[in-house]
């Protein structure tokens, strides 16, 4: 029987479309990235409102507190009393306190004493949250010297 | 003089595996970061939600307008009120109250306007959504045709937090 030889070689597939492929979804990615939300807790169901805009000038020194329900798979309410989500925990409001706390000391050290004056709380509160804890959130705060408030929610387009 | 004989130029290759290993590694990078979230934004700008409760006493005048949003012990709205007057508690009686301050103020841009301020005062078990509806409705109204704000009032307080009901 006669056996044929093959010669190896090589094969060096090109890479010049797969590398296009990847620079094309590199850029959709990197556009449509969104590193503004990261301390937005994604289960909160913000009030819907048709006057919600982006805010004209940013605040410089901002502090994010979601306020809402624990809720079970289904989405019911497990409690009666909303927490707030922070260090990835849910805090009730009147336990809050020490956090504040923490959070103003440290905005202190990084900007200074006066810091405090010029950080805007942004309260992102579930729709169906009574409007007696929300206030009462804003009188927590303000135990701990933060002044100003903006409240979240989302843009009606109809 | 002697001239060195120069060979034909060869085709450079460069490695191409770390660049498409390197761009797979920032494509997962960005793939892992990416949140798909609903577009939220600031709402009530103008909210001084931050005097304390000697305060917000202190500031009523004579041209303050009080919306009261009253509701039972689940959160349902029962009565929307401006001043004295009921104005419902469905969709509707928030479209009145956006009408009722129109007529309080004259015009939308009234420079007049922007000394009078609405306190929001609600049941302590009154929906977030509803106070937030209500404020809106006392900030102004989108322009259907032009889709700017026409704002009426500018400047919006809440009454001190009234107790649960037991």
């Amino acid at each position: 029987m006669k056996s044929r030889k093959i010669e190896s070689s090589i094969v060096a597939p090109d890479m010049t479309p797969v590398i296009d492929v990847v620079f094309q979804l590199l850029m959709l990615f990197m556009i449509a990235i969104n590193f503004e939300n990261t301390k937005a807790d994604e289960r909160s169901r913000l009030p819907r409102d048709m006057l919600a805009k982006p805010p004209e000038i940013r605040p410089e020194h901002e502090l994010v507190l979601n306020l809402g329900y624990k809720r079970g798979a289904d989405g019911s309410k497990m409690d009666r009393t909303p927490t707030v989500v922070y260090n990835n925990r849910d805090v009730p409001i009147s336990q809050l306190g020490p956090g504040l706390e923490q959070e103003r000391r440290e905005l202190e050290l990084r900007h200074g004493r006066k810091v405090v004056d010029d950080v805007t709380v942004l309260i992102r509160a579930e729709a169906d949250v009574s409007a007696g804890f929300v206030q009462e959130l804003v009188q927590k705060c303000q135990q701990y010297g933060f002044k100003k408030f903006l409240l979240r929610a989302t843009p009606d387009v109809k | 003089m002697k001239f060195l004989c120069h060979n034909p130029p060869e085709k450079i290759q460069f490695p191409m595996a770390p660049l498409v290993a390197v761009m797979f590694l920032l494509l997962m990078f960005f793939m892992l970061h990416l949140r798909i979230v609903v577009p939220e934004d600031d709402f009530a700008n103008n909210l001084p939600l931050s005097a304390p409760q000697h305060l917000l006493r202190a500031d009523v005048n004579l041209q303050d307008i009080k919306v009261g949003l009253r509701s039972d012990r689940d959160g349902n709205l029962t009565h929307l009120m401006l001043g004295s007057k009921d104005l419902g508690h469905d969709e509707a009686a928030f479209e009145r109250l956006n009408r009722e301050i129109l007529q309080i103020i004259g015009r939308s841009g009234n420079p007049q306007a922007k000394d009078v301020e609405v306190e929001i005062d609600a049941d302590f078990e009154t929906q977030h959504r509803d106070v937030v509806k209500a404020i809106s409705q006392c900030t102004g109204r989108m322009d259907g045709k032009t889709k700017q704000l026409a704002r009426f009032v500018e400047k919006i307080k809440f009454a001190p937090p009234r107790k649960p009901k037991v």
